[in-house]
């Protein structure tokens, strides 16, 4: 590959906690409505990343989504979040379904002493837009999930973190002998984002 | 080699990997470590956010809703009662040459006496319905004037015929005779309107007047409030209100108490083209029906108490004529030029729901005018092509009056259920 300079970005903690959370926001949307926890005709097409996001419209929806984004850009910009989880289980039995897991990975040098680094804008967007297409395209493997669902998100954060008033502690839902994909990851330099689901066994699958 | 130990290794069907259970349960423990301790080996605090609620909105999908409304379609279709035979041809057909291609003019009646006076050029015929017989009533000389709007009066004593040189003239048919020519007018007489003893003329000088045939001195009240040729004119059943349409695409409403002050009771200013097509509904009271011109091609439901329109369907083709089925609750709109549907066609529309129930078309080019049969059963439509088309299509009459109730009644009889696949 011939080598070019590309024009890099500056990036610092609160910026790349500001892209990680967006992404966070835009992913939940998307699996929200590809897995069809909620009824497509309640998403509008935007455009980020370069595609054709979707995103709900259902105020109690946008509403939980945006203050659950405003806490994850906390506690990345404070290097705390390990892990976030978004959990889909069955409204009727609660049987947990499937669960989409970002791993987060912080530079804890740029934490402790505030120095900023530097990638290219449009390789994180274009690193993004690959995650986001995997997600789409999940559901050519992913079983049907053919019962009204609900969704929870989970944060793995440090011990020493305290739990704000609307978070409380919970288990991990776990799902007992899962089909586990990895996708692709993101990295803006500061935080590196993994990403990867594990969902039942359908009973069509022959062990 | 040992062949024989290789042999049966290749062979043997027992599952050989003994330690694969192991390997397997190794590798479990080792993600379940991974999932719950983090890249430290550091254990980790999980937390459920429980912010704001969420929807609590049931997720439909769209298929369960497409179901739904596919039954609900199903349903409805079973309780409707199978359709009358509309007639695909036309009963008879006329020759009318030199019939004028003129959208404004008004050149067709056929009267209570069964007689159908049509104006052919500078030439005016009387057809006679029961034996077929035709007879010339008069020819205009000079070749720059022509008859340009003919309607019978009630009693089908006496016929009004407006010309091109703003001449109005009353004749007594019986006799062949002029009985009285009328002035007033400064343009040509697109449209005349008969009620009672007054009749009403609309000329191109954008003025109606209102003769009083029994007086010496005939006219009555003069109107002038369109801005351009009166096209349409039409009384009430009652002969109370009277519809007007306009080429400046406007539709007046006057009341017939009010008409010598020049007050209207409605300006309607929906239609994007001339309004010609008028037609009163004779099941109810004070509801018309109006049609535009080409780049309208809408017919409009109006209730002229309160001057709203109830509603509107888009035909797309130029609307000549509007003639309600007194013996079934449609309305039949004649068309003329269109750039996409209806061109040339005469369509049938269920009333109220305005549904297209048929379409007649055999006329070559732009149907001009429409009239009805005294009995209600025929339709004519003049056409471009120089003929006269007769349409069955109001009939077969329902014996007694209300023939809606008994039509929904037919229909819950016959209404069947089947499975939905």
């Amino acid at each position: 590959m011939a080598s070019r300079t590309v024009a890099k970005d500056i990036i610092t903690l609160r910026g790349s906690a500001a892209i990680v959370s967006e992404f966070f926001g835009y992913a939940a949307n998307s699996i929200l409505y590809n897995r069809g926890v909620y009824p497509e005709e309640s998403f509008a097409k935007v455009k980020k990343y370069g595609l054709p996001m979707l995103l709900t419209q259902d105020e109690g929806v946008k509403s939980f989504i945006t203050n659950l984004t405003a806490q994850l850009s906390e506690w990345l910009e404070a290097g705390k979040l390990q892990r976030v989880v978004m959990v889909i289980m069955s409204k009727a039995t609660k049987a947990v379904l499937e669960r989409w897991n970002f791993s987060i990975e912080t530079d804890s040098d740029v934490v402790e002493k505030g120095v900023s680094r530097e990638k290219s804008d449009r390789e994180i967007m274009r690193e993004i837009q690959a995650i986001m297409r995997q997600i789409a395209s999940s559901i050519t493997y992913l079983p049907c999930l053919d019962e009204p669902c609900v969704f929870d998100v989970l944060a793995y954060t440090d011990t020493d973190v305290p739990v704000p008033f609307t978070w409380i502690e919970s288990d991990p839902k776990l799902i007992a002998n899962p089909q586990m994909v990895k996708l692709h990851s993101f990295d803006t330099k500061i935080h590196k984002v993994d990403t990867l689901v594990s969902y039942k066994n359908d009973e069509w699958d022959e062990q | 080699m040992d062949l024989d130990k290789a042999h049966t290794l290749l062979t043997s069907k027992t599952p050989q990997f003994n330690t694969s259970s192991n390997f397997n349960q190794a590798y479990r423990q080792k993600l379940i470590e991974n999932l719950s301790l983090d890249s430290q080996g550091r254990p980790f605090k999980i937390m459920v956010f429980r912010g704001s609620p969420k929807s609590s909105r049931k997720s439909i999908r769209f298929v369960d809703e497409l179901r739904q409304e596919v039954a609900a379609i199903f349903e409805k279709d079973c309780k409707q009662t199978p359709y009358r035979c509309i007639p695909k041809g036309e009963k008879r057909v006329l020759d009318a040459p030199r019939l004028r291609n003129d959208y404004y003019s008004n050149i067709m009646s056929w009267g209570m006496n069964n007689i159908l006076a049509v104006a052919l050029g500078p030439e005016l015929y009387l057809w006679n319905s029961e034996d077929q017989a035709v007879h010339k009533l008069l020819q205009v000389r000079g070749g720059n004037d022509w008859p340009t709007s003919v309607t019978w009066s009630e009693d089908a004593r006496t016929l009004a015929i407006g010309y091109m040189c703003s001449n109005l003239q009353l004749w007594d048919v019986e006799s062949s005779k002029l009985i009285r020519s009328l002035q007033g007018h400064s343009g040509r007489i697109a449209s005349t309107a008969w009620n009672g003893h007054i009749l009403t003329s609309g000329s191109r000088d954008k003025s109606i007047i209102n003769h009083d045939v029994r007086a010496a001195n005939s006219l009555a009240s003069c109107i002038k409030r369109h801005a351009d040729e009166v096209c349409g004119l039409k009384w009430s059943t009652e002969g109370n209100r009277l519809a007007s349409g306009g080429n400046e695409n406007l539709l007046y409403i006057w009341e017939a108490s009010k008409m010598s002050s020049s007050k209207f009771l409605h300006r309607l200013s929906d239609h994007c083209a001339a309004v010609k097509a008028l037609a009163w509904c004779p099941y109810q009271n004070n509801v018309l029906a109006s049609g535009g011109g080409l780049s309208d091609g809408c017919i409009k439901i109006w209730n002229t108490e309160k001057g709203i329109c109830i509603n509107n369907i888009e035909t797309k083709a130029q609307i000549c004529g509007l003639e309600w089925n007194r013996h079934h609750k449609e309305i039949l709109s004649g068309h003329g030029y269109s750039i996409r549907e209806n061109q040339n066609k005469l369509c049938l529309w269920r009333y109220p729901s305005m549904t297209k129930v048929g379409e007649l078309g055999n006329h070559k080019s732009r149907i001009i005018n429409l009239c009805q049969s005294p009995d209600g059963i025929t339709v004519i439509s003049a056409g471009a092509d120089e003929t006269l088309r007769f349409w069955d299509v109001f009939g077969p009459p329902t014996a007694g009056a209300g023939n809606s109730m008994v039509s929904d009644l037919q229909g819950l009889l016959s209404f069947r259920t089947s499975l939905l696949r």
